[in-house]
C-alpha cells in the first residue's frame, strides 16, 4: 500500500500541482503581454461618459484602480500578490458589474456550469460505454447497424448548431421546453419540487444537446474496443465454458473494454468543459460560458483571468479524480 | 469398452471467398475417431495439420470462419449417441464442464485479467451448478483445487500475478471443476518450459487417473504423447493418417510419415543424425492430389500420385491411410 502510494498517488499529485501552477502562471502572464492598459481603458470610458475629470483626479483613479486590480508594483511584486489572492479566493472586482467581486461572481454562476457539464459528461459516457458495449458485442444487429448510422450522422454537428436546432424544434416550434435562462423569470431557487422541476426544463435542452454529442463519442469508441476484447482468449473461453451471455457481456467484456474508456474521461474532461461553456451561450444558460461571453465583450480582465483560474482548477482537479478512480478498476495497475 | 466420443466423415474448415467464388478449406476432411471411456487418446502431427479445429470441433464450439461441412460428432449420454454438432446453444451450454470440457491453446490467458481467479472459477460454476450458495461454490473451488495439489491462496491472486506454469495448471483446474467424462486438451504444454510442462502434463494423468475421465491431448510435442496417451492418432493435412497403441506406433510405424516423426527423436547416447521429413507441409489451398504425403514421400508409386487411401485396418489394433499397406493387406 505505501509503494502504492509512493509509485502512484504522489506523482499524480505533483503533477496536478505543477499543471495548475504552470496554468495559472499563465493567466497571470498572458493579459499582461497585450498592449492595452486596461486601466487607461476604463478611466477613458469614465471620460467618454462626459465625467469632466482634472488630471489629478485621473492619476488618483488610475493608482486606485492599480490597486483594486492588482497591477501596481514591479511584475514579480504584482506575481505575489497574485498568488497570495488566488489563496484567497480573491479576483478582485468585475468591471462590467462593478464593485461585485470576480469571486462572488464565479461562486453564483459555477454552480450552474458544473450541473449540466458533470451530469452531462457522466451520463454521456455510461450511456455511450453501455450502449456501445452491447451493440459492439452483437454488430450485425438491426438496431445496432441504426444506432451507427446515427451516431456517424450526429457525431460531425457542431455543440451550437446542434444546440440550435433542438432550441428551434422543441423550444420555439413545439415549446415544450424554455427558451433560455436557468429559471423561470421572476422565481426565486428554493428547495421545492416545483423549483426542482424549474432547473430540470431549463437544463433539459442543454444537456441534451451535450449528452448526445458526448454520447455518441463514447459509444464509438466503445463500440471498437468491444469488437477487440470479444475475440480476447478470456472471452471465448468463459462463452465456451457456459457462462450465462449477460454475464460475459458485463464481467468480461465490458469490464475489460471501459478501462481504456476511463483514461478518455480523463482526456474528454477538458474538452466537455469548453463544449458546456459554448452550449450555455447559445441557451443563454447563467453559467461560466454565459458569464465568459459578457466579460470579453466588456474587456472584464479581472472576470476574464478569475474564469481562466476557476476553469482550469475545476478542469485539473476532475482530471485528477477520475486519474485516481482507475486503478480501483484496473487491478494490474494497483498491484505490480 | 464404451464409446465416449466419435467421428463419422467428419469435414470442417473455412470458406475462402476467392474472385473465382467460393472455396473451401478442408483443414478436417474425412475424420473417424472412436474415442473410448477412460482413454488418453493423442493427436499429433504437425502445424497446420488441421489439429486444433479438429478439436474445436469436437467441442461443438463451430464459430465464424470455422464450419462443418460434413459429417457428424456423437456424444455418448448412457447408451445413446447424440450428434453434438445439431445441439442447441442452450443444451451446448449446459452439457459443456459437465460432459465435455475444454483446455484451450495457450490457456494461461483464459482467466479474466481484471478479476480474481477465483471469481473466474464462480463464475463457470455458478452457470453450471444450480441451488448453491456462494460459500459453497467458493468450498468446492477450494476442495478441487488443493486435490490437484495446488495452494489454494494463488485462488485469491490476479492472474497477472501468477507465473505461466501456475496459470495453466489452474487453467486444466478449471477445466475438471465439474469432473467432466471427456476433457479435450489442445497443446496444454505450449509456452510452458520442461519443468512446467512436466507439472502440467503430470497434473492431467493424476486428475485421469483419479476421476477415470477419457482426454483427448493435441500437440506436437512427441514426448508427451509417448508419456502419457494410450492410443495415438497421427494428422496429416486435415487427415488421419495412422492410428493405434501409442507404444506400437512409436514402436514400428507404418505409415512414412509418422516414421519419418518417430526417426526425427533423439536418443540419450545416440549421437547419429536425425532426418528430419524433406519439404514443407503442404498448403491446404493447394493440396497435391492422390494422397498428400506423397511429394515428401520416399517410397512414393504411382497409385499414390492420383488416388486418396483411406484409413484402414492393418491388423487388429491399427489403421493407416497408405497404399504401402493396402497393397499387402
Amino acid at each position: 500500500m505505501m509503494k502504492f502510494l509512493k509509485e502512484y498517488l504522489v506523482p499524480r499529485l505533483i503533477q496536478y500541482f505543477f499543471v495548475v501552477f504552470l496554468g495559472l502562471t499563465l493567466v497571470f502572464f498572458v493579459p499582461r503581454l497585450l498592449p492595452q492598459d486596461p486601466i487607461r481603458e476604463i478611466v477613458g470610458q469614465f471620460q467618454q461618459h462626459g465625467a469632466g475629470l482634472d488630471a489629478k483626479t485621473v492619476e488618483t483613479m488610475v493608482a486606485t484602480f492599480r490597486e483594486l486590480f492588482g497591477l501596481s508594483g514591479s511584475w514579480h511584486e504584482q506575481y505575489w500578490s497574485f498568488w497570495k489572492r488566488i489563496i484567497r479566493f480573491d479576483f478582485g472586482p468585475s468591471f462590467f458589474r462593478f464593485p461585485t467581486p470576480v469571486s462572488e461572481l464565479l461562486l453564483r454562476f459555477l454552480p450552474w456550469t458544473l450541473w449540466i457539464m458533470l451530469t452531462s459528461t457522466f451520463l454521456a459516457w455510461l450511456l455511450g460505454n453501455i450502449i456501445g458495449g452491447i451493440a459492439g458485442y452483437f454488430p450485425g444487429r438491426r438496431w445496432s447497424r441504426l444506432l451507427d448510422v446515427f451516431s456517424v450522422a450526429v457525431r460531425p454537428i457542431p455543440y451550437y448548431t446542434f444546440g440550435l436546432i433542438l432550441l428551434i424544434f422543441f423550444a420555439y416550434t413545439w415549446r415544450l421546453f424554455p427558451l433560455g435562462g436557468g429559471v423561470s423569470v421572476g422565481r426565486s431557487i428554493t428547495f421545492s419540487v416545483a423549483s426542482l422541476i424549474d432547473i430540470l426544463r431549463h437544463s433539459f435542452l442543454p444537456m441534451l444537446t451535450l449528452l448526445v454529442l458526448n454520447g455518441v463519442g463514447w459509444y464509438h469508441q466503445m463500440k471498437l474496443l468491444v469488437q477487440n476484447v470479444k475475440g480476447e482468449d478470456f472471452v471465448r473461453y468463459a462463452k465456451a465454458g457456459g457462462v450465462k451471455p449477460w454475464w460475459v457481456i458485463s464481467q468480461y467484456v465490458l469490464r475489460n473494454a471501459m478501462l481504456p474508456q476511463v483514461t478518455g474521461l480523463a482526456l474528454a474532461i477538458g474538452q466537455s468543459y469548453s463544449a458546456a461553456i459554448i452550449v450555455e451561450i447559445v441557451f443563454s444558460y447563467p453559467g461560466v460560458g454565459t458569464l465568459l461571453y459578457e466579460a470579453i465583450a466588456r474587456a472584464d480582465y479581472n472576470l476574464i483571468m478569475g474564469i481562466a483560474a476557476v476553469s482550469i482548477l475545476t478542469v485539473s482537479t476532475l482530471v485528477l479524480i477520475v486519474d485516481l478512480i482507475y486503478p480501483l478498476l484496473d487491478p494490474r495497475v494497483r498491484y505490480r | 469398452m464404451a464409446t465416449v466420443l466419435k467421428t463419422q466423415d467428419l469435414q470442417a474448415g473455412y470458406l475462402l471467398l476467392t474472385p473465382y467464388g467460393e472455396r473451401a478449406i478442408l483443414a478436417v476432411n474425412g475424420v473417424n475417431i472412436e474415442i473410448f471411456h477412460e482413454e488418453i487418446y493423442g493427436i499429433a502431427g504437425e502445424s497446420g495439420s488441421g489439429k486444433t479445429t479438429l478439436l474445436k470441433t469436437l467441442f461443438g464450439e463451430v464459430e465464424v470462419p470455422l464450419r462443418v461441412l460434413g459429417g457428424k460428432v456423437y456424444y455418448s449420454f448412457g447408451n445413446e449417441f447424440v450428434d453434438a454438432l445439431l445441439l442447441k446453444e442452450e443444451e451446448k451450454r449446459r452439457i459443456r464442464w459437465r460432459y465435455i470440457s475444454y483446455i484451450p491453446q495457450g490457456s494461461m490467458s483464459v482467466f479474466n485479467p481484471v478479476k480474481r481467479i477465483h471469481s473466474t472459477f464462480l463464475d463457470f460454476l455458478k452457470s453450471h451448478v444450480e441451488g448453491k450458495v456462494q460459500e459453497e461454490l467458493f468450498e468446492l473451488v477450494k476442495k478441487h483445487v488443493s486435490a490437484l495439489g495446488l495452494p489454494t491462496k494463488v485462488l485469491s491472486a490476479y492472474p497477472h500475478q501468477l507465473s505461466g506454469g501456475m496459470k495453466q495448471r489452474l487453467a486444466i483446474a478449471l477445466a475438471t471443476i465439474l469432473n467432466p467424462k471427456v476433457i479435450l486438451a489442445d497443446e496444454p504444454t505450449t509456452a510452458l518450459d520442461v519443468v512446467a510442462q512436466r507439472a502440467a502434463i503430470q497434473l492431467l494423468k493424476d486428475i485421469q487417473r483419479e476421476y477415470r475421465n477419457t482426454i483427448v491431448i493435441v500437440t506436437h510435442d512427441m514426448g508427451i504423447h509417448a508419456h502419457m496417451t494410450h492410443r495415438l492418432a497421427i494428422m496429416y493435412a486435415g487427415r488421419i493418417v495412422e492410428e493405434g497403441p501409442t507404444s506400437v506406433i512409436l514402436d514400428q510405424p507404418l505409415h512414412p510419415y509418422t516414421q519419418y516423426l518417430i526417426g526425427s527423436l533423439p536418443t540419450i547416447g545416440d549421437k547419429t543424425f536425425r532426418d528430419s521429413v524433406p519439404g514443407a507441409p503442404p498448403s491446404f489451398l493447394d493440396l497435391p492430389p492422390g494422397c498428400a504425403f506423397h511429394p515428401r514421400c520416399p517410397q512414393v508409386f504411382s497409385v499414390c500420385k492420383t488416388q486418396t487411401p483411406e484409413l484402414v485396418n492393418v491388423d487388429e489394433r491399427r489403421k493407416a491411410a497408405c497404399w504401402l499397406w493396402m497393397e499387402r493387406g
